[in-house]
């Protein structure tokens, strides 16, 4: 494969469109294979309304709002419990058992939960996405502050840092980059959380929603438009997570 | 200044649920601008010795006093410089150095003029905005004695800081850090158990015995001038003394 | 190699019981139907298109949508299913409040009950305009695209219409016609709580609270509808995407209209909304509570939601409102929503035009070891209901998929 890199990224791709269209052709069956075009329609009017239910970048702005707003939630809590966790033994003793038995539980189990403590709302779908996030960024906060050396803990002690001060000049920045890619894992599971938590009744916008509701009304080439929209924003935000640990933690990797 | 090291005993139990006896009734007294090097066996106390005198461990009898306080946790008038993994990764070779500085609060402006300072005396003047990562490992430990000297302590507490290096690179850092201690007449504490070090750069070689450590023998070494000749017969013969003095150790 | 043996054991042993289960699967005695029940009606024209399903059973305009996008054809609706007669003019949806409510602020649910009544009488007067309504209200007056074939989802509303009768006086034989569904659910063995061993009169207890409906009618025949106290809590009302619920999306859309003629609506907060979720009830004027509007996808989801006291009122179909009665949800039902309305479906390429032929299509096909998938929205919903007694009546056993 001697082919230049940005080539190589797109060739998957486009060999995947190309297969669809033929595949459609072959297949005829619209409900099995929505053609390309019907798709692509959907894809190219974003700003259209679908079915009285907003258009595609309407919802996905709101799809977006909610997701980062449980995912804020999650890691102002995991971070700081992570730290605690991290840094002593007994706290992590503490909430060992209980983090472990709660963590492989999916977020869409909680649903009726969800329900029923924070009713029909934003605070339900706010929930689910709180969930799925927390875990990762929990673990890796952990992770991370264990991670950092205990002689930079101590050549700062000696250096005449004070507790509050190896806190935040010490432990936050060694464990960073831990922290951060506890956050990209998080943000990538809070955003597939969204057509969970948006499967939540009384729930009327957002990608989650518009794609619930075209299936309800049997609109295949909506559903596949709205996923693929729900795949180029997972994969932007994660490209962003990407870029800022390249440039701020590359120390990291080049560490001995 | 004064460092008194009194009755230090220094018992614990292991994870495996070993009682180990790593000091035992140690006592020492440093004067002012000495440079003591602390050489033994492996296992014989020597880092444990000087992670109390630093602040980082507490001694199960006896204490550490500096001017007459009790050091019973880190204090910045006693600076530690590791072996490995004592730079801050993530700063680079200015923030690094200025971090005391910045502990304390000292503002930018003279922060930047100690860091050029100090960065001019270990020689690093053009690797200011490097990273650790992009340093061999000598000019990290130099680095890391500029970080130290910054803040203008009292003693300098040195953990084998030059075993990771390469025997070239350690030669060069052993004649940098005399000059260095020509320039800011610090106090220094040295662990090390390599005796031809010892002998290059310490006034006196505190040597201790095989777990529990005891002080075996203080050997003086101030009457060779600076820079030593590790040819000349009274290098030989304190090198010889002092190793007979660890064999002896270690076969009791 | 000691495993040999075992392993060989255990090869003839599978080998055994995979032969032993192609012998077992002779046909069933009875003539069977497959039933397989999709979350809603939505998929369902999917699910026929792609040979999944070779039927099925749903309200309107779900209906309709088969010949349209030419997937299907009805083999009959609702009113028309067997026992003969037995479903003519059968009572679909209804407005089914919680007791607490009406106890609490009776004022308050007399005026959404008013709103109600008008709007079905609107409905009934306006047809085509109320058509064009509900299209707005469920897909925003687009189309609907089903393979080659896009429809609009006007044209869709427009000819479903007439199949569903909106009605909204609970009259006696609309009574009765409830006491019958109670019937047949204790047939299907459904019922187990309060309602499964109470007389005609009882279950009539049980179930209807016709007082909000008398008191609505009177002031409107009176001419002035009495502004309730403020309810202090936001309420919701439960619906579902049918045009069956026509009467709710009518009395929101034009709401200035009822406003202004009657003195009661339903104003929504935000009228740029196709789907408005929040709206005020306004009496005289005044704004009297805040009320959510809650889609759900089916009648028992919609029916959960009144149990926790989610919401507070439900414009749903009429078994779900029965069944959470029997087991305890404090709800009852104040007034009918409309009658019929439902329709049978099958593939375009099956050899049944009507019921007759339907059901010798489903014993053919039952006897060849291949018996017919039909979908039905949710257990116990209406549609179910209807179907598995009418298969049952023409002798048809009914088996869930």
């Amino acid at each position: 494969m001697g082919l230049p890199r940005p080539l190589l990224r797109i060739l998957l791709p486009a060999l995947i469109l190309v297969g669809w269209e033929v595949a459609s052709l072959l297949v005829a069956n619209p409900y099995i294979l929505p053609t390309l075009e019907s798709v692509a329609q959907v894809l190219f009017t974003p700003l259209t309304d679908i079915l009285g239910s907003g258009s595609l970048v309407e919802n996905a702005l709101i799809s977006i709002e909610r997701v980062a707003l449980g995912f804020l939630i999650a890691a102002l809590v995991a971070v700081p419990l992570g730290i605690l966790m991290g840094r002593s033994e007994r706290v992590k003793t503490v909430f060992d058992s209980t983090i472990e038995l709660f963590r492989p539980v999916p977020p869409l189990a909680w649903v009726p939960l969800a329900l029923a403590w924070f009713k029909i709302g934003l605070a339900s779908i706010v929930f689910i996405i709180f969930i799925g996030a927390f875990f990762p960024i929990l673990l890796n906060t952990i992770d991370g502050v264990r991670g950092v050396k205990r002689t930079w803990v101590e050549a700062a002690a000696t250096l005449g840092a004070r507790e509050r001060q190896v806190l935040f000049h010490v432990i936050l920045p060694g464990a960073a980059p831990t922290i951060w890619t506890g956050l990209r894992v998080g943000f990538g599971i809070a955003w597939m959380c969204v057509v969970a938590a948006e499967m939540l009744p009384g729930t009327t916008s957002g990608l989650g929603y518009l794609i619930l509701y075209a299936y309800n009304f049997g609109q295949m080439q909506v559903i596949i438009a709205g996923m693929v929209v729900i795949g180029l924003i997972g994969l932007s935000i994660d490209y962003f997570f990407k870029g800022v640990e390249a440039r701020e933690f590359g120390w990291r990797e080049l560490e001995r | 200044m004064k460092l008194q090291i009194q009755g230090v005993n220094r018992e614990f139990v292991t994870e495996q649920g070993e009682a180990v006896h790593a000091l035992d009734d140690l006592s020492l007294e440093v004067q002012e601008r000495e440079f003591i090097c602390i050489l033994g066996p492996s296992g014989c106390g020597k880092t444990t010795l000087l992670r109390i005198v630093a602040g980082l461990d507490r001694p199960t009898s006896g204490q550490v006093l500096i001017d007459g306080h009790l050091i019973d946790k880190p204090c910045p008038r006693l600076v530690m410089i590791f072996q490995e993994y004592s730079l801050f990764p993530w700063r680079t070779v200015r923030e690094n150095i200025a971090f005391g500085l910045e502990i304390q609060g000292v503002s930018r402006e003279h922060r930047k003029d100690a860091v050029d300072r100090y960065l001019t005396l270990v020689g690093l003047s053009d690797f200011g905005g490097q990273y650790p990562y992009e340093l061999s490992g000598g000019m990290r430990q130099r680095v890391a004695v500029a970080r130290a000297l910054a803040i203008e302590p009292d003693v300098l507490l040195m953990d084998e800081p030059f075993g990771a290096l390469d025997a070239q690179t350690r030669n060069v850092m052993q004649r940098e850090l005399l000059r260095l201690r020509e320039k800011t007449q610090k106090t220094i504490l040295f662990v090390t158990h390599s005796v031809d070090e010892a002998v290059f750069l310490a006034d006196r070689i505190v040597v201790l015995t095989r777990r529990p450590g005891k002080i075996r023998e203080i050997v003086p070494v101030t009457h060779c001038p600076h820079p030593r000749d590790r040819t000349c017969r009274e290098f030989v013969e304190i090198r010889r003394h002092v190793l007979d003095l660890i064999s002896e150790g270690s076969t009791d | 190699m000691t495993f040999l043996r075992p392993l060989a054991a255990l090869v003839c042993c599978a080998a055994l019981l995979a032969l032993a289960g192609c012998i077992a699967s002779t046909p069933p005695t009875t003539a069977e139907v497959g039933v397989l029940y999709s979350k809603g009606t939505g998929p369902m024209p999917m699910l026929l298109a792609t040979d999944q399903v070779d039927g099925y059973i749903a309200w309107q305009p779900f209906v309709e949508v088969a010949p349209l996008a030419g997937i299907g054809k009805v083999i009959a609706y609702s009113g028309d299913l067997p026992p003969a007669g037995r479903w003519k003019n059968h009572p679909c949806c209804v407005l089914a409040i919680r007791t607490d409510l009406a106890a609490q602020n009776p004022g308050a649910v007399n005026a959404v009950t008013a709103a109600t009544i008008l709007a079905t009488d609107y409905l009934q007067a306006n047809p085509d305009e109320s058509a064009e309504i509900v299209a707005d209200w469920l897909a925003g007056k687009g189309d609907f695209t089903y393979g080659n074939i896009t429809v609009s989802s006007v044209a869709v509303l427009q000819r479903a219409f007439p199949t569903v009768k909106f009605v909204n006086e609970p009259t006696e034989p609309w009574k009765n016609g409830q006491v019958e569904f109670v019937h047949a659910l204790r047939d299907l063995n459904t019922l187990t709580g309060s309602l499964q061993n109470a007389s005609d009169t009882e279950i009539r207890g049980i179930l209807f609270d016709t007082q909000p409906y008398t008191a609505a009618r009177a002031m409107i025949y009176a001419g002035r509808i009495t502004t309730p106290p403020k309810v202090t809590r936001k309420l919701g009302i439960g619906y579902l995407m049918s045009d069956h619920d026509a009467a709710l999306f009518v009395a929101v859309k034009k709401w200035q209209y009822f406003n202004d003629t009657y003195g009661v609506a339903l104003r929504p907060q935000d009228p740029s909304k196709t789907r408005p979720d929040l709206v005020d009830l306004i009496v005289n004027g005044q704004k009297v509570a805040e009320i959510a509007l809650v889609p759900g996808d089916a009648g028992p989801q919609l029916m959960q939601l009144a149990a926790t006291d989610a919401v507070q009122f439900a414009y749903v179909g009429n078994p779900p409102t029965i069944a959470a009665i029997d087991k305890g949800t404090p709800v009852k039902i104040v007034m009918a929503l409309n009658l019929e309305g439902s329709g049978l479906v099958a593939a375009e390429d099956s050899p049944a035009k009507d019921w007759p032929t339907f059901v010798q299509w489903a014993k053919d096909r039952s006897a060849s070891g291949k018996p017919l998938k039909i979908a039905a929205p949710g257990k116990g919903s209406i549609q179910d209901v209807m179907l598995r007694y009418a298969l049952r009546d023409s002798g048809l056993s009914v088996k869930e998929v």
